[in-house]
C-alpha cells in the first residue's frame, strides 16, 4: 500500500466574475500518493491549474479540507502557506519565471537559503542538481535572459529542488518550449522520480501524460476518471494504448 | 489632439495615486512660491502705497531745542528762528521738493512691548497738527473717541494695549500712564524700528506733558525729496548742516532708504525661508516627474512600440507627456495658489503685527502668473529632458519582446559568495540594481537634510537660546546700558569699581559719524574692544586697536567697494579724519551702516558729551534695581539708563513666535514629502517588480519578509545620502543662511551646529523613511502568487 | 554608456588642467601688503620707540610674540640711517636697498615728527622659483594621464571596431557566395554586437526561407491529390444507396427493415410527444434548474424557512452541492410550515454527507404518522388524518418531492425518534 501525502475532501473553488459566481473545482475527493507521478489532463478550463496551485497551496480553497500528511493545509492565511510552500514544495511554472535580476546560481539559492540554514549543504546539493539536470558551471552564472528556454526551465527544476520537497509540482512545465528541448525537460522529471521524488504535472499534452504513473482526468471541475499505467517505460506500446483508450473513454 | 487627450486620460486613470501624490507636491510648491512671491512683491510696493498715500517724507529730523547756536545762548534761541534757519538749510539744497515743520516734543523713552521694552526717540505731537501735515502726516485708523489720552502707532496694537485701556511711558527718566484713544499710522515715525516714532496726543493731554517738562521741545523736520535714491545722503548733509549751525543739539532723524528696510525685516526671513523651501520642493518635484516619466517609458515599452507603429511620431508621443503633465502641473498650481490666499490673511496679520503697516488683501495676478510660468516651465522642461529617449525605441523592437530595459550584466551580491543573510543580500541586490529610484532617494533625502539642519539651527540658535541670533542680530549685548555726562566719567568708573554687583564695565558709545563722500555711519566707540561680550561682531580681521584703525560694515564696505587695510575718511561736523580698515563688522541693527571705533581714534574727530557705559553684573543682581540705585547715587549727571535684558526679550519673541512658525511648518513639510516620496517609489517599485514578487512569494517568502526587503533596498540610499546631506548641510548651512539675511546687513554667519539634533533628526529621518516604505509596500500581500496563473 | 563615460573622464581631466593652469596663474600674482598687521607693527615701534631708540630691546623675530609679527621681517633705522633692530640677517638695511627690492617702507612717528622708519622685507620674491617647480611637475603629470587615457582609448578601439569588422568582412564573402550554414561568431559585448547579431538572424532567416519553400511545394501537391478522392466517395455511396433501396425493396427483410425504421420513428415521435405534453399537464411553471451552489448557503435557507426560529440547526458539511435555489427554498418553506401546522414543537436539523449526496434531515417531536399513511403521504391531494379542521390542499409534499427528483436528489418521509423525519438529499456537484 502507497503512503499517502495528500488528501482532499470536498475541495471546491469558486471566483466570482462579473457578479456571478463561477465554481472551478467541485467537490474533489482525491488522495496523492508518495512516488508517484500523478498527472492532471483535463481540457482547458477543466480547473487543472487551480487543483494544482490549491494543492500548492499558492491559493486557498473556497470549500473543504486539504490535509498534507497530518496538517491540515486549506486554513493556513497566506503567510502560513508560504512558509508551508517553503518547506514542502517545489514548483515548476509553464512560463518558467526565473528572476531576470538574477545569476541562475542565485535564482536557485534564493529559493535554497529561505529554508535551510546550512550553506554549504545547499550548496553542495545545488552542484549536484544542477550536474543532474547537465547545466554547466558556466551557464549558472549566466543571467536567465542569456540561456536558452530549455535550459532556463531545468533551472526551474532546480530550483523547485532545492529544499528537497516532499512533492513537486509542474504546471506545464513543457507548455513554452519546443519539442526537442520540452523532452529533456520530461526526461529530468522522469528521471527525479524514478529516484523517489513524487511529482504532480499538469497537462494537456499527451506526451507528456505518458510519463505518469497516475493520470487524473478532470472535467467541469470534478475528477471525471482515473488510470493507472505503473511506471514509465520508454517505447512500451500497451502503456500508450491503455493510455489513448482511457483518454478517448473520457472524451479527449 | 484629440486623440492625445485620450491617451492621457488612458495613463491617468491608470496611475490614480501617483497623480495624486504629485498634485500635492506641486500643490506645495505652489503655494510656497506664490506666498513668497506674493511677500516680496506686494509688501514693498505696500509701504510705498502708503507713503505715496500719506504724502510721507524721504527724511525726518526731529531737532531738539536745546543746545545753542553758534554766538547765542540757549535762552535766546527760541523755536521760530530754528525753523528759519532749517528752512533756509532746506531750500539752499536743490533736491528739496517740499517740506513741513511742526513744533513737537521729543525724549527718549521706553514702552511695553511684547512682554519686554522698546526704546526709541519718542516724538510727542497734537493730534490735530499730526494729521494736518502736508508732508508725514498720519492717519488715524482706530479711534476710540476718548477725550483724553494718547495715540500710538499700528505696531503697538497688542494684546496688552487697547483702546480705552491704559497704558504706561517712560518718557526721559520718567513714568507717565496715559489711556490709549487709538491708533494711526505713519510711514516714517510709525515703529521703533525707524530710530523715532510718534505718539499723538489730544490737546489737552500735551499741554499737561508739556507743563511738567518730561519731554524738551523741538522741531519736527518732515523733507520730501526729488530722488527719493538719495535720501541717505540727503539726510547725512542735513545733520551735518544742523550740527553745525547748533553743536551739541540733540537730533534723531532717518531716511526713506533705512525705514524701507528696516520695517520689513520679519517679512524678509520669511519670505526668504519660504521661497527656499518653494524651491527645494519643486527640486523634489522635478526628481519625481523624471523618475515617473523614466519608469512610465519603462513600464509601456511595447504600448509605446505599437503606437508608433500605428503611425504617432515620437513628437506626439513626447507631446501627450507633456500634455499629461503640464495638466496636473496647472491644476495643482492653481489649488497651490488657491491655498497660499487661504493661507495669505494669517500670515499677513501676522506679518501686519510685525510692520504696524496695515495691508489690505487683494488678488495679485502679477505672483500668480509668475508661479504658473516658472513651475509649468520647469516641469516641461524636466518632462521634455526625461521624454527624449521615447526617440529612441524602433517599433519593431519593442513589439517583439519590449526592449531590454535593463541589461544585467552583472551580478551583484552573488548568494554563493556573501555572507550577509538572505533578506539583506536580496535587498541590496534591488538597491544596485535600481539606481534612478536611488537618484530621487538621493535628491530629495539632500534636500530635506538641507532644510532639516536649518529647522535644527534655527531652533537650537533661536528658539531654545537666542543668545545666537541676538550676537547676529542686535550687535552688542550687557545687561545694563548706563548713559552719564562726560563730566562725571571717573566718579562713575570708581562706582563701578566698587560696586561688588558690577562683573565688567566697558564704554560702548553709539554716535553718528559721517563716511566723507558716502552715507552717515553709526559708529561704536569703545575704550576697550577686548572687553566687549559679542566677539563675533567682527566677522573678518580684528576690532580695531589703534587711534588709526576702524572696522566697518562688512556690506557697506563691500558695497563700496573698501577691503581691509584700505582707508576710509570719516568726518563729525568739520573735522575729518583718516582710518585704516581693520576688520569688517557685521550688526544688523542699522541695516549694515556701523563701524566701530576706538575711543582714541574718535577723539581724532571729536569728544564725547555723555558717554553709554555697558555693564555686566553678576547673576543675582537685578537690572532695575541697579538702575535706580545708580540713579539715586549719581543724581543729575545720569541721562538714561536701559534694562538691555528687557529690550532684546521684547525683540526676541518676535522672532521666535517666527521661527517657531517656520520650524513647524519645515518638520510637517519633510515628513510630507518623504511619506510622498517613498509612495511614489515604492508603487514604481512594485508596479515593475510585480511578476519578480510574485515569483518570490510562490517560491514561499511571506509578506513581511517581501516589505522588509522592499523597504530595506532603499536603504542604502536613504542613510547614505541623509548622512551625507546632513554632512554637508553642516557645512554650507551658515553661508546659506548668510545669503538669505543678506539684506539685513549679514554677511557671514556663525551659528552654532547643533550636532545632537542633526544626529537625531538623521536616524528620524531614516527611520520615518523605512517606516514609510514598510507602510506603503503594504500592499504587497495584494500580490498573489496565483497572478502567475495564465491560462486559467 | 561607455562613450558618454570616456567623454565625462577627457572632460574631467580637461578641467583638472584649465584648475590647474588657472590656479598657477593667479599664484603667480604678489600677493598684497598686510596694511593692517603692518599698521600694528608700527604703532607698536612707536610705542616703545624709546626703548629701540636706545637699542636696549633689540626686537628678535618676533618682537611681540604676537602672531602678526611672525610674518614679517622687517629692519627699523632712525633718521640718519643706522640700523636700531633687524628681525634677522640679509635684509634690506638702506631705503635704496629696499627699494630695489620692492620692499615695503614706512615712516615711524613720535608726536607727529618722523624719527625713523621702518624696511618690511619683500619674502615673495624668494618663495616663486619653488612654486614654478611643482606649477611644471602638476601638469606634467596630468598631461601623462591624458595621454595614457587616449592611448587605451585607441586600443579599445581597435578592438571593439577594427577587429570585428575585419570579421564582418568575411562572413559577407561567403554569404555572397551561397554559403548559408556558417554562424557568424557574435560577440554581444562590442560596439557592433547588435548590428553583427542582425547579419547572423539575416542569414538564418535566409536559411530558414529556402527550406520552408521547399517543403510548402511538396506539401500543396499532396493535399490536391487527397481531396479530389475524399470529396468523391461520400457523394457516390449516398446517391448508390438512396437507388438500391429503392430498386431492391421486394424483399420481405428489406421491407421488413424499412418498416421497422418507420416504426421507430413512429416510436420515437410519440415518445417524445408524451413526454412534452406530461410535462405541460400539470409542472407547466415549475421549471426546476439546478446550479452549483456552496453548502453554506443551506444554512440560510433553513434559517429563512424557520421564521419561528424552533430549529436547532446543526452544521453543514462544507461542499458544493448540486441544487436550485429557489426551489429548495420552497421545499424547506413548505416541510417547516406543515411542522408548525400538525407538529408545533421543537425541531432538529442534521446533515451530513453520505457518498455522493448530501443529506439534511428535519425531525420534530409530534409523534409522526401511522406507518400506513407514510407510504402515500407524498401523493397528489393526499392529507394526513390530523389534518382535519386545518387548511391545507395536500400538494406540499408532492411537489417538494417533484422538485427534488428533478434536481436528482430525494425526499424521504419516515417517522422518527419523536416525530415526523423529512429527509432531504441533494446531489453534490462535480457528480458526473
Amino acid at each position: 500500500m502507497k503512503k499517502v501525502i495528500y488528501k482532499t475532501e470536498n475541495l471546491s473553488k469558486s471566483f466570482s466574475s462579473g457578479g456571478a459566481m463561477q465554481h472551478v473545482l467541485k467537490n474533489i475527493d482525491l488522495e496523492l500518493y508518495q512516488g508517484d507521478f500523478t498527472v492532471i489532463m483535463g481540457a482547458s478550463g477543466a480547473g487543472k491549474s487551480t487543483l494544482l496551485y490549491a494543492l500548492s497551496g499558492m491559493d486557498t480553497p473556497t470549500l473543504g479540507a486539504i490535509t498534507f500528511g497530518g496538517q491540515v493545509i486549506s486554513n493556513l492565511n497566506q503567510d502560513g502557506l508560504s512558509i508551508f510552500r517553503r518547506e514542502h514544495c517545489g514548483f515548476v511554472f509553464q512560463q518558467i519565471y526565473l528572476i531576470d535580476s538574477m545569476s541562475v546560481l542565485d535564482n536557485v539559492l534564493c529559493a535554497g537559503l529561505l529554508a535551510s540554514k546550512d550553506k554549504k549543504a545547499l550548496l553542495r546539493r545545488a552542484r549536484e542538481l544542477f550536474q543532474a539536470v547537465g547545466i554547466s558551471e558556466e551557464t549558472q552564472r549566466k543571467f536567465p535572459t542569456q540561456i536558452s528556454g530549455g535550459e532556463a526551465q531545468r533551472v526551474g527544476i532546480v530550483r523547485a529542488l532545492i529544499n528537497s520537497p516532499e512533492i513537486l509540482f509542474a504546471d506545464e512545465p513543457t507548455g513554452a518550449l519546443n519539442s526537442k528541448t520540452g523532452l529533456d525537460v520530461l526526461d529530468t522529471l522522469t528521471k527525479f522520480n524514478e529516484q523517489g521524488q513524487s511529482v504532480v504535472m499538469v497537462t494537456h499534452d499527451m506526451r507528456s501524460a505518458r510519463r505518469g504513473s497516475r493520470i487524473l482526468y478532470l472535467k467541469d471541475g470534478a475528477i471525471l476518471g482515473e488510470c493507472n499505467l505503473g511506471r514509465y517505460v520508454r517505447g512500451d506500446e500497451k502503456r500508450h494504448k491503455k493510455l489513448s483508450a482511457f483518454l478517448v473513454e473520457m472524451g479527449w | 489632439m484629440r486623440k492625445s487627450l485620450f491617451l492621457v486620460r488612458a495613463n491617468l486613470r491608470k496611475a490614480k495615486g501617483q497623480t495624486m501624490a504629485e498634485i500635492v507636491l506641486i500643490l506645495l510648491a505652489a503655494g510656497m512660491m506664490n506666498l513668497w512671491l506674493m511677500l516680496s512683491f506686494d509688501y514693498k510696493q505696500n509701504f510705498d502705497r502708503w507713503h505715496q498715500r500719506l504724502n510721507a517724507e524721504h527724511v525726518t529730523a526731529c531737532v531738539e531745542n536745546s543746545g545753542a547756536a553758534l554766538g547765542q545762548s540757549a535762552a535766546t534761541d527760541d523755536a521760530g528762528e530754528r525753523k528759519e534757519t532749517i528752512s533756509e538749510i532746506l531750500k539752499k539744497d536743490a533736491r528739496t521738493s517740499e517740506f513741513c515743520m511742526d513744533d513737537v516734543m521729543c525724549a527718549e523713552g521706553k514702552i511695553t512691548y511684547n512682554g519686554g521694552e522698546a526704546a526709541s526717540n519718542f516724538i510727542m505731537m497734537k493730534k490735530g497738527d499730526a494729521e494736518k501735515r502736508l508732508v508725514g502726516k498720519a492717519e488715524i485708523l482706530e479711534d476710540g473717541g476718548l477725550e483724553e489720552g494718547i495715540y500710538l502707532p499700528m505696531i503697538y496694537k497688542t494684546g496688552d494695549i487697547a483702546v480705552g485701556k491704559p497704558v504706561e511711558l517712560t518718557i526721559g527718566n520718567h513714568k507717565a500712564s496715559y489711556l490709549v484713544c487709538g491708533f494711526f499710522n505713519s510711514v516714517m515715525a510709525g515703529s521703533h524700528n525707524c530710530s523715532m516714532f510718534e505718539i499723538l496726543m489730544t490737546d489737552q493731554a500735551y499741554q499737561d506733558l508739556e507743563g511738567k517738562g518730561y519731554a524738551a521741545g523741538a522741531v519736527l523736520v518732515s523733507v520730501r525729496i526729488s530722488d527719493k535714491a538719495e535720501s541717505e545722503e540727503f539726510e547725512n548733509m542735513l545733520n551735518h548742516e544742523i550740527s553745525a549751525r547748533y553743536p551739541g543739539t540733540v537730533l534723531a532723524s532717518n531716511s526713506y532708504a533705512l525705514v524701507s528696510q528696516s520695517r520689513y525685516i520679519s517679512q524678509m526671513i520669511c519670505s526668504g525661508v519660504i521661497s527656499a523651501m518653494a524651491f527645494f520642493v519643486l527640486l523634489i518635484v522635478l526628481a519625481v516627474v523624471s523618475s515617473n516619466i523614466i519608469h512610465y517609458i519603462q513600464e509601456n515599452m511595447k504600448n509605446l512600440g505599437v503606437w508608433k507603429a500605428l503611425g504617432y511620431q515620437s513628437r506626439q508621443l513626447m507631446g501627450m507627456l507633456l500634455l499629461q503633465f503640464l495638466g496636473i502641473t496647472l491644476f495643482a498650481s492653481l489649488l497651490g495658489v488657491l491655498l497660499s490666499w487661504l493661507l495669505f490673511p494669517g500670515i499677513n496679520e501676522m506679518m501686519v503685527s510685525q510692520t504696524g503697516i496695515p495691508y489690505k488683501i487683494h488678488i495679485l495676478p502679477a505672483p500668480l502668473c509668475v508661479t504658473l510660468a516658472v513651475l509649468s516651465g520647469a516641469v516641461a522642461l524636466t518632462v521634455w529632458l526625461s521624454a527624449r529617449r521615447i526617440r529612441k525605441i524602433p517599433p519593431i523592437d519593442a513589439l517583439r519582446q519590449g526592449i531590454q530595459t535593463h541589461s544585467f550584466r552583472r551580478n551583484h551580491v552573488p548568494l554563493d559568495k556573501t555572507r550577509l543573510p538572505l533578506q539583506l543580500a536580496l535587498s541590496l541586490k534591488t538597491t544596485l540594481s535600481g539606481m534612478k529610484y536611488n537618484l530621487t532617494i538621493c535628491v530629495t533625502m539632500l534636500v530635506l537634510s538641507l532644510i532639516l539642519v536649518f529647522s535644527g539651527l534655527m531652533l537650537e540658535n533661536v528658539i531654545v537660546d537666542i543668545t545666537p541670533f541676538l550676537n547676529l542680530v542686535a550687535g552688542e549685548t550687557a545687561d545694563v546700558c548706563i548713559n552719564i555726562n562726560a563730566d562725571a566719567k571717573t566718579e562713575f568708573l570708581q562706582e563701578m569699581e566698587m560696586d561688588s554687583r558690577v562683573e565688567k564695565v566697558y564704554l560702548y558709545h553709539s554716535q553718528i559719524v559721517g563716511h566723507v563722500g558716502g552715507a552717515e555711519l553709526v559708529a561704536a566707540i569703545c575704550d576697550d574692544f577686548s572687553q566687549v561680550n559679542n566677539k563675533e561682531v567682527v566677522i573678518e580681521g580684528r576690532f580695531p586697536e589703534f587711534d588709526n584703525e576702524a572696522a566697518v560694515a562688512a556690506k557697506y564696505a563691500r558695497d563700496h567697494g573698501y577691503g581691509i587695510g584700505d582707508e576710509i575718511r570719516l568726518n563729525l561736523g568739520e573735522r575729518e579724519a583718516d582710518y585704516i580698515i581693520s576688520g569688517f563688522t557685521q550688526i544688523s541693527n542699522n541695516l549694515g551702516k556701523d563701524c566701530l571705533l576706538t575711543q582714541e581714534g574718535f577723539e581724532r574727530m571729536g569728544r564725547l558729551s555723555n558717554l553709554s557705559y555697558y555693564i555686566n553684573l553678576s547673576k543675582d543682581a537685578k537690572a532695575d534695581d541697579f538702575n535706580q540705585e545708580i540713579i539715586r547715587r549719581l543724581g543729575e549727571n545720569v541721562n538714561k539708563t536701559q534694562n538691555m535684558l528687557k529690550v532684546i526679550y521684547a525683540m526676541s519673541t518676535v522672532y521666535i513666535s517666527l521661527m517657531k512658525v517656520i520650524v513647524a511648518a519645515i518638520l510637517f513639510l519633510s515628513i510630507t514629502i518623504i511619506a510622498f516620496v517613498m509612495y511614489l517609489l515604492v508603487r514604481a517599485m512594485l508596479g515593475s517588480k510585480k511578476k519578480e514578487y510574485g515569483i518570490l512569494k510562490s517560491l514561499g517568502f511571506t509578506t513581511p519578509q517581501l516589505m522588509v526587503q522592499t523597504a530595506l533596498s532603499f536603504m542604502p540610499a536613504v542613510t547614505g545620502s541623509a548622512a551625507l546631506g546632513l554632512l554637508a548641510s553642516c557645512f554650507v548651512i551658515n553661508p546659506l543662511t548668510a545669503v538669505f539675511l543678506r539684506n539685513l546687513g549679514i554677511v557671514t554667519c556663525t551659528f552654532h551646529i547643533p550636532v545632537g539634533f542633526v544626529i537625531a533628526s538623521g536616524l528620524g529621518l531614516v527611520l520615518f523613511a523605512f517606516g514609510a516604505a514598510c507602510l506603503m509596500s503594504f500592499r504587497i500581500r495584494k500580490i498573489e502568487p496565483r497572478s502567475l496563473l495564465t491560462n486559467e | 554608456m561607455k562613450t558618454r563615460r570616456f567623454i565625462f573622464v577627457l572632460l574631467l581631466i580637461f578641467l583638472l588642467e584649465a584648475a590647474a593652469v588657472i590656479f598657477f596663474m593667479g599664484r603667480e600674482e604678489m600677493p598684497s601688503q598686510d596694511v593692517v598687521a603692518v599698521n600694528k607693527i608700527v604703532k607698536t615701534l612707536e610705542n616703545d620707540w624709546d626703548k629701540i631708540a636706545k637699542a636696549e630691546d633689540v626686537p628678535k623675530k618676533g618682537h611681540a610674540a604676537k602672531t602678526d609679527h611672525a610674518k614679517f621681517d622687517y629692519v627699523v633705522i632712525d633718521n640718519s640711517g643706522t640700523v636700531l633692530c633687524k628681525t634677522r640677517e640679509h635684509l634690506s638695511e638702506t631705503i635704496s636697498q629696499a627699494i630695489s627690492h620692492r620692499d615695503t617702507i614706512l615712516d615711524v612717528k613720535q608726536s607727529e615728527a618722523v624719527v625713523g622708519k621702518v624696511i618690511f622685507y619683500n619674502s615673495w620674491l624668494e618663495s616663486s622659483a619653488a612654486r614654478k617647480r611643482s606649477a611644471v611637475l602638476c601638469l606634467l603629470l596630468l598631461l601623462l594621464i591624458q595621454a595614457t587615457v587616449l592611448a587605451g582609448y585607441a586600443a579599445g578601439l581597435y578592438r571593439k571596431l577594427v577587429k570585428p569588422f575585419r570579421k564582418l568582412e568575411g562572413f559577407a564573402e561567403r554569404i555572397a557566395g551561397g554559403n548559408l550554414d556558417i554562424p557568424l561568431e557574435m560577440d554581444r559585448q562590442n560596439l557592433f554586437g547588435a548590428f553583427t547579431e542582425s547579419f547572423d538572424i539575416m542569414r538564418a532567416e535566409l536559411k530558414k526561407a529556402r527550406l520552408a519553400q521547399a517543403k510548402a511545394d511538396a506539401e500543396k501537391k499532396e493535399l490536391v491529390a487527397k481531396l479530389s478522392h475524399d470529396i468523391k466517395t461520400p457523394v457516390a455511396s449516398i446517391k448508390a444507396a438512396s437507388e438500391v433501396g429503392f430498386a431492391l425493396a421486394e424483399s420481405a427483410r428489406t421491407q421488413e427493415n424499412y418498416a421497422q425504421i418507420i416504426q421507430k420513428a413512429d416510436q420515437i415521435n410519440s415518445l417524445v410527444t408524451n413526454l412534452f405534453s406530461a410535462t405541460l399537464e400539470e409542472l407547466q411553471e415549475l421549471a426546476v434548474t439546478p446550479d452549483d451552489m456552496e453548502s453554506s448557503e443551506l444554512t440560510c435557507m433553513l434559517e429563512h424557512a424557520d421564521y419561528l426560529h424552533r430549529a436547532a440547526i446543526c452544521a453543514i458539511p462544507p461542499c458544493l452541492v448540486w441544487a436550485d435555489k429557489l426551489r429548495l427554498q420552497q421545499v424547506f418553506d413548505n416541510i417547516f410550515v406543515n411542522s408548525y401546522k400538525y407538529a408545533d414543537t421543537a425541531i432538529r436539523v442534521r446533515s451530513e454527507r453520505t457518498g455522493s449526496r448530501l443529506v439534511v434531515e428535519i425531525e420534530d417531536e409530534g409523534g409522526g404518522l401511522p406507518e400506513e399513511e407514510l407510504l402515500f403521504i407524498k401523493e397528489k391531494f393526499r392529507r394526513g388524518s390530523n389534518a382535519k379542521g386545518i387548511e391545507g390542499a395536500g400538494l406540499g409534499l408532492f411537489i417538494s418531492n417533484y422538485f427534488m427528483e428533478a434536481m436528482d436528489g430525494a425526499f424521504t418521509v419516515e417517522n422518527g425518534e419523536k416525530g415526523l423525519r423529512v429527509s432531504i438529499a441533494v446531489l453534490l456537484s462535480g457528480i458526473l
